[in-house]
């Protein structure tokens, strides 16, 4: 048999155990009150016993039987007598306040017993309370038994363990309440990570877990799951599109490839052409494939570590000012003009290999689509919000606001560059080496119509604030 | 120059091997790391040529138990993993230069001339000539013909880089690695302009030209 849901959660359990660990501290507590207490009220009516008996047997000594039955005459009167009985030797009732003894069998040694006797409330019925007695053999060999009713002692007991036991009851269910509450409470909070967790096994990444909005380690666990889930998806996407993309990008190349090649035997087997000029473009077609494979390469690993290996600590202007020397007599050569603008003493760290790469892919992109008479710019500084931009602003023909996500996706290149070189990986590298580095890629408007080019195009490679 | 290969795929071995005895070279084959130990500590070689991942003995192991041993043989990694990282310990274990498979065989051949040309220059020169061409280390200055040439600081370090290899070929990809220290590979060939500016500066104006392009390859200074 499966318990309820609510019985087999963790808080459940836990607050079981913590139930079951206060009930034995409360029932060792409980136990000593009611030793302490009902013991208590027992001893003192037996020493009441015994102080009378000793009180009597010393008249008795003193003064023989009269003394006895003039104390027991005067004690009758008293408000709450003791129960007495004077017996002879034989057992036979001299005199006292009850008609016989409950002591079944006397030996003659001083002997203590807990009998009843019989009482009138105040309508009259009769009923019975409990009560104690000490028998004793008197010096001239007479018998006493002195006895007292401890039925307000019963009563004062019963009602300490009544009260034990309410108590008993009311912390197993206040704890179990308690419980249940705590358990529901935590229940609700993982259901729907539960939900999510079993939504995703079952192939939906797109489920997300809900944040209420409380701050708490729940809040923060479905928000860390969120984050992790959208992670997930995005590298998967981005796997399943390069899949796509390698398909499609490889595809072209190597069956020009095969083409060609085939193209050469043929003309070889005939007879007929010069095969060295079909083998260099053989060549070359083969590089562009490599190029191509190296960079989607690239694109997968640093996407699925996630992070920038080796990160080192530098100054972003020093790597701007190296690339821009590579790039500058490009740009110079294309008749672009060339400048560059470092904000001093900044930091970043990362690693400065990829980063370079990033910068060198953005300058190329550049270089490549500003006519000559434009202008390119690079910039490094440090934004209000601490991050460290590096950006490239050109006066090439831009790229509309509609294509802009676009373009930072694998493969993507717009339908006018298709004449230029290159596999459309440029940008998409440096997107992934913004996100391995906790930053990102942005893409503006350029400084506006210059010349009839277009509206130009401002990259930005942002960082995070270095910590 | 005497040349051993350690590698474990054959194909590959062989075109190598091929290639480097028409360029006029000895070549001997191990074809995984322990025949690889065993012909290097058996044999004096002038470079060794080693793939990273064999069965046995992987080159690293291979190279960092040569190099214990006190062989300072100059090593040519080749390796199908190109990160940074991957790099950074193969040179770490001993190598001396690290090329990334697939390769051309132009690039291989060339460094495998830079790494023997490396040992053989033992002492610091503080003056490089190369024909007509004259470099002045501690000076900075650059002479052709006795007439001083102007080059900013990074064609000046081209320009050495490529008199310390005269006569050699070096590909882009060396000269972007060795002079700009990057290891990336450039959409555009940002090198072709920095060389070509470099050889407006060193040949305009004389009468034979220094600085040849070796096609399929890349550049290569003559005396």
């Amino acid at each position: 048999m499966r318990l309820p849901r609510i019985f087999r959660t963790t808080p459940f359990r836990l607050t079981l155990l913590f139930l079951a660990l206060f009930a034995s501290a409360a029932s060792a507590f409980l136990a000593y009150i009611y030793v302490a207490t009902a013991g208590e009220a027992t001893r003192r009516t037996d020493q009441e016993i015994m102080r009378e008996m000793r009180s009597l047997t010393a008249a008795y000594d003193r003064a023989g039987m009269d003394a006895v039955n003039q104390s027991l005459i005067e004690r009758a009167a008293s408000e709450k007598p003791f129960l007495y009985l004077l017996m002879n030797g034989e057992g036979k009732r001299i005199s006292g306040s009850i008609e016989e003894s409950p002591v079944e069998k006397f030996a003659g040694a001083p002997t203590w017993t807990t009998f009843s006797v019989t009482d009138q409330d105040a309508q009259g019925r009769p009923f019975r309370h409990p009560a104690r007695g000490l028998q004793e053999r008197l010096t001239g060999g007479q018998i006493l038994f002195v006895g007292a009713d401890i039925g307000e002692d019963e009563a004062y007991v019963f009602k300490i363990v009544r009260a034990l036991w309410g108590a008993g009851a009311l912390v197993i269910v206040l704890g179990l309440a308690g419980g249940v509450l705590v358990s529901r409470n935590v229940t609700r909070s993982m259901v729907g990570l539960t939900d999510v967790v079993d939504a995703v096994r079952n192939g939906d990444l797109g489920a997300r877990a809900h944040v209420r909005g409380t701050k708490d380690e729940f809040d923060e666990l479905a928000g860390g799951v969120n984050e992790m889930l959208d992670r997930l998806e995005r590298s998967m996407a981005g796997h399943r599109h390069a899949g796509d993309a390698i398909a499609h990008d490889l595809r072209s190349p190597l069956t020009r490839l095969r083409a060609r090649l085939e193209v050469a035997y043929l003309d070889v087997e005939a007879g007929k052409g010069d095969p060295t000029q079909a083998l260099a473009q053989a060549l070359d077609d083969t590089d562009g494939v490599l190029k191509t494979f190296g960079a989607v390469l690239s694109i997968a690993r640093l996407q699925a570590a996630g992070t920038a290996p080796d990160p080192v600590i530098f100054d972003p202007a020093e790597l701007a000012a190296d690339i821009a020397e590579l790039y500058e007599p490009l740009s110079e050569d294309k008749g672009i003009d060339f400048a560059a603008e470092y904000a001093r003493d900044l930091t970043v760290r990362g690693n400065r290999e990829f980063l370079a790469q990033a910068l060198a892919n953005i300058l190329d992109n550049a270089v490549k689509y500003t006519p000559a008479g434009g202008a390119i710019m690079l910039r490094v500084r440090r934004r209000s919000s601490g991050e460290i931009e590096f950006s490239v602003t050109d006066t090439g023909p831009g790229v509309p606001d509609e294509d802009r996500e676009r373009v930072i996706q694998r493969f993507v290149r717009l339908e006018n560059s298709r004449s230029e070189p290159g596999a459309g990986l440029g940008l998409s590298l440096v997107g992934a080496v913004a996100e391995a580095h906790g930053g990102r890629l942005e893409l503006d408007e350029g400084p506006g119509r210059v010349g009839e080019s277009g509206p130009g195009l401002r990259v930005a490679l942002i960082l995070p604030r270095p910590a | 120059m005497r040349i051993l290969i350690v590698e474990d795929d054959l194909e590959a071995a062989d075109a190598m091997e091929r290639g480097l005895i028409e360029a006029g070279h000895d070549c001997t084959r191990a074809a995984d790391g322990e025949l690889g130990l065993a012909a290097a500590r058996g044999g004096e070689f002038d470079v060794m040529i080693v793939d990273r991942m064999m069965p046995k003995m992987n080159g690293v192991q291979l190279i960092e138990t040569l190099r214990r041993e006190g062989d300072q043989t100059p090593v040519l990694f080749l390796s199908a993993l190109g990160e940074v990282g991957d790099r950074v310990a193969g040179l770490q274990a001993g190598g001396d230069d690290y090329l990334v498979k697939p390769y051309a065989f132009a690039e291989l051949s060339a460094r495998v001339e830079a790494l023997a040309r490396r040992r053989e220059t033992g002492s610091v020169q503080t003056l490089l000539r190369v024909g007509e061409l004259e470099m002045d280390l501690i000076g900075r200055a650059v002479h052709r013909q006795g007439k001083e040439i102007d080059l900013q600081p990074r064609e000046f370090q081209l320009l050495e880089f490529m008199m310390r290899h005269a006569g050699q070929s070096v590909t882009r990809t060396m000269l972007l690695e060795k002079v700009w220290e990057y290891h990336f590979d450039p959409q555009t060939n940002v090198i072709d302009v920095h060389i070509s500016r470099l050889r407006a500066k060193i040949d305009k104006g004389f009468d034979r030209p220094m600085l040849q392009t070796v096609r399929g390859a890349g550049y290569r200074l003559d005396a």
